[in-house]
Parts: structure tokens; sequence; C-alpha cells
């Protein structure tokens, strides 16, 4: 258990997990049995029947934990040394994180009319999600701000909890209206100014997104407010205006989730622009800060293979993949397996692959919308006609770049790339500097029979980022090289 | 953690490495137990951090008052970064770049800024591969060991209609004291803070870097009281907490309207640079607890980005305050009748012969009468104790403005005498004789004092003291004010607390 993201929780919450670890390493054997008994009955059956195994061994895991509930799992033993602490007010800023979930568990027991610190607990927890990749967070975040609404009716704390909330769980609509709401209480609410633009980017509406942007920085000029900034900027194709502000914004950084965050957001934009090394000098900030950072240990993986440093990617996205098996990283491992080609490699990359599929049927077996990045894996690595159907959608719930682009590249591989050019290029058109979205619709024109723009966006894609994904990059050289012929 | 077996075939490995990478991550939680759409969050947004801490940017408190050694001066003290933890490596704590620390002072009651003393900072990296702070012990402000220092200048404006009229530069690249990282690399502070005081060329003075807060009160008190164990002690205050200060010194004459004019209204602002290269205002504070206590959640946001003359808009939260009403819905201790002027006396206009200016505007701003001589032995909760001299005629660094404000909250100019409290009546540290008063910043190697538990000077003692129920020894003083409160006392204590708890919470914006 190693890889446990509840490191930092109490000890009954660990107990909780050992206990189920066991009968679920049993239970590992006789699925090894089920899948290959299943292994012959197609593709479509295999992915259910893993998603049943998973989702088994879901329940085992994590019935415990969900029964503890949201306060309980603060422990009691834990906190009674150091007092009741009342939410000491340093400790959610200091970066302290899972120290301040403890103090503020601890002080609710005592305190459970506190309305306001049920919503910091409410918001810490999506923050623990966020940062460790443990979405398990979100239920309990949505108990204790209800209960912090139930205390007080539409405070502010609690909207704006609510609102980072539904923005987590790509409820974008939702995650509007309540930060619509506490602004119209607060107008200066840096979370819910935050909140607006991040909706706003999601849902698509990057001129409103834009104008929101202008307005939070003129109001609440920070972190938070910084590095959406600078994502409105890059989204749009400015690049330079997005590093400057990203860092300023590293500058005046001083908690190590703050450091962490904004290096890897520029360590992101370089990558982006294929400026590798600046990549890697950017993530070995982040991971200075925290060394635990998956979004950085991702990242500095990406930026490793893309430099040539294949092994050093491999071993860096194993531990990721470890730790938040997650559509894109298992993509970017399964592709680094296949690009590496050694023996067993092959085998290793459809793991990695099959994996996503268990993930995205074990996603929608439980009711959750499987996402862009399930809807991309699968279209490359998965079941073509469920990639469509993601992107499609998903696109019906919101227009930007990213379900643009899913929804063409998933036109594409059905065979659909008349349908699909439009969405390509929507996908590019505010100016945006993604490899991937110039390679999808590089390769989309030339299916649909336009050599001259197909030629120019594939060369835009190899140029901008020439490493933007190893067996992407490689397509797109060979096509290119076809179509020039 | 590589669940890839080696000598099974792929399929065979599969399940493994499923049901390891799935329990590995505590991901299929996610899908079982919420059933919720999208709650299994994928890369695909940008998810930035919810909670950041900005306390470069965040006015802790102000203080303005007759320099007790030089009558004829006024100083001014303000100070930024709550909660410095000593020995806060590796970057310790500095001034943002990124920011104008800015003193205000209107002089003649308008509301309107008539000077405006602009404090700004420099870094200077000595060596840029090093992430140390100092690199050996530092003996001096420019010792070659003190690897990265900070230095500022100063402007002042003279203002007229908020409209800046002429431009004065005072000073450039005085250094700032710097961190106190501890007796190894530091053996003689004392010097170092000695070095940082800088005499301006018009016989003002001035110093910035690190202090002990000389902010005193209990937060822990709170707990225990609402615990209902007056034996358990906590061990969570400001004490043994650093803070970054800005004191400036100035000659009296130069910042009244005249001699027959000599109260002047004070506040501090930091303003800081934005993504678009301009500046907002992102934190103000004149009185303390005004912004913490006065008004409610909604405006405290708004209060930070706005300016004393335009505080009508912030009216009703004084003359109809919250905070009574939830102390009487709470402790059943009576708010006092509304709408509650002796507070806009307070709060927004100044105590009316004392230091209420003529023509006063209402308008939240730290009211110095400079013509009232310091007295040489100030008494803690000043004007309400008859020592004209302290808060809320200004604010000196020894005045109990909690006991004192919360004294007037609950009615103590209208009738409803009260000796609510915190039990903590001054600062741990005694501050100095001469400017810039503030004490010496604690120093690193003291340990972590936020565990509470160092030798010496405990936290612990002075707490348990002060909070042993009644018939434990404990100090006469803090009990009797405790117990002379008509029962409230243990109430007013625990108000207190939570009006502090809000108020330094809100000030970190730490949820």
């Amino acid at each position: 258990m190693s890889g446990s993201t509840t490191d930092s929780a109490p000890e009954n919450e660990h107990d909780g997990s050992s206990e189920t670890a066991e009968p679920s390493a049993q239970g590992a054997e006789e699925k090894v049995t089920a899948v290959r008994r299943v292994s012959e009955a197609g593709r479509r059956w295999r992915a259910a029947q893993l998603a049943g195994c998973a989702a088994l061994l879901a329940v085992a895991l994590t019935g415990g934990s969900i029964a503890i509930g949201a306060l309980r799992d603060g422990g009691t033993a834990t906190v009674a040394s150091s007092s009741s602490s009342a939410v000491s007010p340093g400790l959610m800023a200091s970066g302290d994180l899972d120290a301040g979930i403890r103090a503020l568990q601890a002080h609710l027991r005592g305190q459970p009319k506190d309305f306001g610190s049920w919503a910091t607990l409410g918001l810490a927890y999506v923050e623990q999600a966020r940062t460790k990749g443990d979405p398990s967070r979100y239920p309990q975040a949505q108990q204790a701000l209800k209960k912090s609404l139930e205390l007080k009716a539409d405070n502010e704390q609690g909207l704006a909890g609510l609102a980072a909330l539904a923005a987590a769980r790509h409820d974008f609509k939702d995650a509007l209206a309540y930060a619509d709401r506490v602004l119209k209480q607060n107008p200066y609410s840096e979370r819910a100014l935050s909140s607006r633009i991040d909706a706003l980017v999601e849902l698509g509406r990057y001129d409103e997104a834009s104008k929101a942007a202008d307005l939070a920085d003129e109001r609440r000029p920070g972190i938070p407010v910084f590095t959406r900034y600078a994502y409105v900027h890059e989204l749009r194709g400015d690049v330079r205006t997005a590093r400057t502000v990203l860092e300023q914004a590293l500058s005046t950084a001083t908690t190590p989730g703050d450091i962490a965050y904004v290096a890897t957001a520029l360590g992101q934009l370089a990558w982006n622009q294929g400026d590798y090394d600046t990549a890697l000098t950017d993530y070995a900030r982040a991971l200075a800060a925290d060394d635990a950072y998956l979004p950085a240990l991702e990242g500095r993986a990406r930026a490793q293979a893309a430099n040539g440093d294949r092994a050093a990617a491999i071993k860096g996205m194993e531990a990721v993949v470890a730790r938040y098996p997650l559509p894109g990283p298992l993509v970017g491992l399964g592709e680094l397996y296949e690009d590496r080609g050694a023996d067993g490699d092959e085998a290793k990359a459809k793991d990695q692959y099959a994996l996503v599929d268990a993930w995205t049927a074990l996603a929608r077996a439980n009711g959750v919308n499987a996402d862009l990045d399930t809807a991309l894996a699968a279209a490359d690595h998965g079941d073509k006609a469920s990639a469509l159907r993601a992107a499609r959608a998903e696109w019906a719930r919101r227009h930007t770049v990213h379900t643009a682009d899913a929804l063409a590249w998933a036109l594409h591989v059905n065979g659909r790339d008349k349908e699909a050019l439009p969405y390509a290029r929507q996908a590019t058109a505010t100016g945006y500097r993604n490899a991937s979205f110039l390679y999808h619709r590089g390769i989309i024109e030339l299916a649909a029979g336009d050599r001259k723009e197909g030629r120019s966006h594939l060369g835009s894609a190899l140029k901008l980022n020439p490493g933007f994904s190893p067996l992407g990059a490689r397509e797109a050289r060979k096509a290119l090289k076809e179509a020039s012929k | 953690m590589t669940p890839i077996s080696r000598n099974g075939s792929g399929r065979s490995s599969l399940a493994t490495l499923i049901c390891g990478a799935l329990a590995a991550t505590g991901l299929a939680a996610a899908g079982v137990a919420t059933l919720e759409p999208g709650a299994a969050s994928a890369s695909s947004h940008r998810e930035a951090p919810l909670i950041s801490g900005d306390p470069q940017h965040d006015n802790t408190d102000l203080y303005a008052f007759v320099s007790p050694d030089k009558p004829d001066s006024t100083t001014i003290v303000a100070n930024w970064i709550p909660f410095e933890e000593p020995g806060g490596g590796p970057n310790f704590y500095q001034f943002a770049e990124d920011a104008q620390y800015d003193l205000h002072i209107d002089n003649n009651g308008d509301g309107q800024g008539d000077l405006l003393y602009r404090f700004t900072f420099k870094t200077h990296v000595k060596n840029k591969k090093s992430f140390l702070y100092n690199t050996g012990a530092v003996e001096s402000l420019d010792d070659p060991d003190l690897n990265v220092t900070q230095t500022y200048d100063i402007e002042l404006f003279q203002l007229k209609n908020q409209k800046v009229k002429y431009k004065t530069k005072l000073a450039d690249d005085i250094p700032v004291a710097p961190s106190n990282v501890g007796k190894a690399s530091m053996p003689n502070y004392e010097k170092l803070r000695d070095q940082a005081v800088y005499k301006l060329p018009n016989d003002s003075t001035s110093f910035a870097g690190q202090a002990d807060d000389p902010f005193f009160a209990d937060l822990r008190v709170f707990d225990l009281l609402y615990g209902g164990n007056l034996t358990e002690v906590g061990n969570d205050t400001l004490k043994g907490y650093n803070v970054n200060s800005i004191a400036l010194q100035v000659p009296t004459d130069m910042i009244t309207e005249s001699s027959h004019q000599p109260v002047v209204g004070i506040w501090s602002t930091t303003q800081r640079r934005n993504a678009q290269g301009y500046y907002s205002q992102v934190s103000r504070l004149g009185n303390p607890l005004v912004n913490e206590v006065v008004n409610p959640l909604k405006d405290k946001d708004k209060f930070n980005a706005s300016a004393p003359w335009d505080d009508a808009q912030f009216l009703k939260n004084v003359t109809n305050p919250e905070l009574p009403k939830l102390i009487e819905a709470i402790y059943k201790i009576p708010a006092p009748k509304e709408p509650r002027n002796d507070l806009v006396d307070v709060f927004l206009k100044g105590v009316k012969g004392l230091n209420q200016p003529p023509y006063v505007r209402p308008a939240e701003e730290l009211r110095l009468n400079t013509s009232i001589k310091p007295t040489d032995s100030p008494k803690r909760l000043g004007v309400l104790d008859g020592d004209n001299a302290g808060f809320p005629n200004g604010r000196r660094l020894t005045d109990d403005v909690i006991d004192a404000s919360l004294q007037v909250v609950e009615g103590e100019l209208v009738g409803s005498k009260n000796d609510l409290g915190d039990a903590v009546d001054k600062n741990d540290k005694d501050f100095e004789k001469s400017f810039p008063y503030v004490a010496l910043p604690t120093e690193g190697s003291r340990g972590p004092l936020a565990k509470g538990t160092s030798s010496g000077n405990d936290v612990r003692n002075q707490l348990g003291d002060a909070l042993s129920p009644a018939g434990a020894s404990g100090s006469g003083d803090n009990m009797s004010l405790i117990a002379g409160s008509a029962g409230a006392g243990a109430a007013g204590i625990v108000l207190i607390g939570a009006a502090l708890m809000w108020w330094r919470r809100m000030r970190r914006r730490a949820y």
C-alpha cells in the first residue's frame, strides 16, 4: 500500500485500508482466472468484467472509508495532544494541508456549529483531491459544505466552496452559478472570481473568461487569479503574457503548494512550446517545493521523453501511474512502452490501455461521465465507437477547444473525416498553441483530401513541439513525408 | 510499485495490474462511492490551488503614537506578514517586490489622504545558485555571508483631492533588517537591527525589518472554554511569532495641518501589481479590529479594496454592528441600544474633544491627537482608563486594544460597564525604549515555538496561570479581571477568542 493517497490520514482509515487490502489481494488471484476466461470472449466483455473486478475491489477497499465519513477520518487519538486547535489561522495557507484538515476536524468536533470552518474543511478536501488525485474526498467535501450551508444559509464561504467543488467535478454550469451567487454578495471574493474564470473557460466562453480574468485581476491580484489569467492568455496563443504572469506569480509564491503549482504551470507552458530544457527546470523547481506533486512528476516524465531520455521518462511515468492511474498518464506510459519496443513492451503498453478501458468502464458503471481524456485515449487505443459517444456527450455539454479536438479526433478514427474537419478547425481557432491539436487537424485534413492544409498543420505541430507524443509525433512525421511525395 | 509480473503473460498480469493500481490510489473509491458525474476527475482542465497564501500583502496591525522619548515627533508602525515562524527558512520572510506598502495621513479630517509615505522593496541575492539565506555567521548588514538581502526606497507624496501635487524621494536603497535566523547565524542580532535604523534627511528616521509581533492576545482561550476544561492549556498564541515591520518617525509638524489642528488620521494599505501592470489595493488597515469585528464577512474584501473617504458605505456596520447581537444571542449579554453613535465616534470620527478633528468626515482612520503629551506610565486600556495618550487616541504598542475594543463594542461608553477581556494584558516581550520601539524578533534557534514546550518563558506556564480555575493559585490580576465581569467574564473571553479567530483568519484569508 505504499502508494496510498491517504498517507496523512489518521490511524483508523489506515487500519481500514489494510484490513481490506488482504481480501482484495486474494481476490486478485481469482480475478486473474476471471480475466483469462473472459479474454476469449471479446474486448467489450473483457472490459466489463474488468470493471466488475475493479468495482468489487473498490467496494472492499473503500466501504470503510466512506462509512467513516467526513469527520471521523481525522481520528481521535491523533488530536488529543495537539489541542482542540482552533484552526490555527496560518495552517491552511501554510502548505501543510493534511495538518490543516486534521486541525479543522478536531476543531469541528468541539465546535460543530462553526459554519466557516465547515466550509473551510470542505474546501480543503477539494484541494486535497486536487493535489493528491484522490476524488474520494469529493463526497466528504460535499458533506462538509452542505453542513456549512445548513448552519448558515447562503454563506459566502460555503457557496464559494460549492463552486470549487462543482468545478473539480467538471460541472461547470453549476460552478458558474455558485460563483455568481457569491459575487453578488461579495464582488471581491477571490475564490469566486477565480471559479468564475475557470467555469467560463471550461464552458468555452473565452471572451467572457477573458473579461472575467481582467476584472478579477483588477480586484484581487494574486496567485489564484494570476494562474487563471495566464491560462486564458495561453488559450488565445499569447504565450508571452502567460509566461510573464506566471513568473510574476512564482516570484510571490510562498507556500510549497503554490510554488509547485505555479512552477508546474510554467513547465507545461514551456513544454507546449517545445522548450524542454526550460520545462525541466520549471518542474525541478516544482518538485523542490513538493517532491510528490503529481502534475510535476507527470510533466517531467513527458519533458524527459520529449528530450530523448526515455528511460527516465518511463520510470517517472510508472511512478505517476502507480499512484494516479488516470487516462492521460496511462496513455502516456503505454505510448512510451510502445515507442521503446523492447521485449514485452507491447504487452505492457496494452496493459496500460486496458487499464484505461477498465477505468472508463468503472467510471461509467458508477454513473461518472467519461472525461475528455477518456475519449481521446479510447480513440487512439480503445473502443472507437465509445470514444465517439463520449466525445459527442462532452461536446453537447460544452464547446471548448478541448471538446472540439476530442470530437474531431473521435470522428476521424471512426472514418468520418468530412464531419471532423470543422471541429478540428474550431479546436485551433483561438490560436492556442497545442501540437496535439495541430497534429489532429493535419491528419484529418489529409484524410479529407486537403493536402496543403494538412501538410502545413502537421509541419506546425512538429515545429512547435516535436515531442508532443512519442507515437503521435512519429505518425505526424510519417504522414507528412507521405503527403509530401 | 511496478505491478508488472515478469514471467506472467501480458494478460495474467493485467488483473493484478488493475487491482494493484486502483487499490493503490483510492480512485476506485471515487467511482463506487460517489455515484456522481464527473467525480473521477481527470487532467483535462487546470485545477488551480484553492488555498493560496498571501501574507506578504497582508496588513496585520497599525500603531501611531507620540514618540515617548521624542515628544515633538510622531511614530507610525505598520506590520505585515502575520504568524512568521522563527526559523521559517529556507527563504525566510521578505517584503514583496511587487507591492507598494503605503502609510496615509489625513491631516484635515476630510477622509482623504494629504500625505502618503510609500515604501517599495528590492531583493538582492548574492549567490544566485544558493538557496541559503546566509552562508555563514552574519556580523553586519553588508556581510557577504548574508546571501539574501532587501533594500527599500521611500517616497513622499503630497496630495490634494486624491491627486498627487508633489512627490519627493526621501531615500534610496536603505537596508532591511533580516529575519532572525538564529544564534549561530546571527550571533548579535541587535547589532544588525541597529544598523537598519536609518536617519532620513529631514530629521525623520525609518526602519524596516523583522520584529516580534507586538500584538498580544490569547487565541487558545477560545477553545479551552468551549471545551470546558480550564486546566487544559493550549500552546498556540501569537507569542513567539514575528512580523515584518515598517516604522517611521517624523517631526510632528511635518504631518499635522497646523499647530491649531493637531489631529491626524492614519491608515495603511498594500497595493499589489496585477497581471495587467497596474496596482490594486488588496489590504487596508486603520483601527484595530474594525474590518474584523465590525464589518460583516461579506464586506471584508470590499473594505480592503476601498478608501476611507468612501466609508459611508460601511456606516451601517458601525451603527448596527453584528457582533454585540451575536454575543447577546449566544451569551445573553444584552446588546447596547442602536444606533451606536458611540461606535461611530470611536471608529469613524474620533472622540469629541480628544481626537476628533473639526469638520470631520466619518472615515475609518486611526486618529491621533499629536498635542497630547506621552505619559511615563501608560495604561493598557488607554482612554477607557483615563489615559488619553493611548488607544483610541492613536495606538501605542502596549495598548490592550482587544480588551478596550471589546468593552467599547459592548457598550462601555454608553453605560454598559464591563470588564470583558482576554486575560492577556501585555506582550510577552518588552518593547524598546527608543525607535523603532518594537521588540527584537524571536530567533530561529529557539526551536519550534508553535509546539509550545520551550523552556524559560513558556507559553504554557503563562496561560496556565491565567486560566487556572477559581481557587487555584493564579495570577491575581487576570483572575480578578475575569471574575469581575459579572458572570460574563468567561463568555467575554470566549467571544473575544471567537472574534479574534475570525479576525486573524480573515486577515490571512486562510480558508
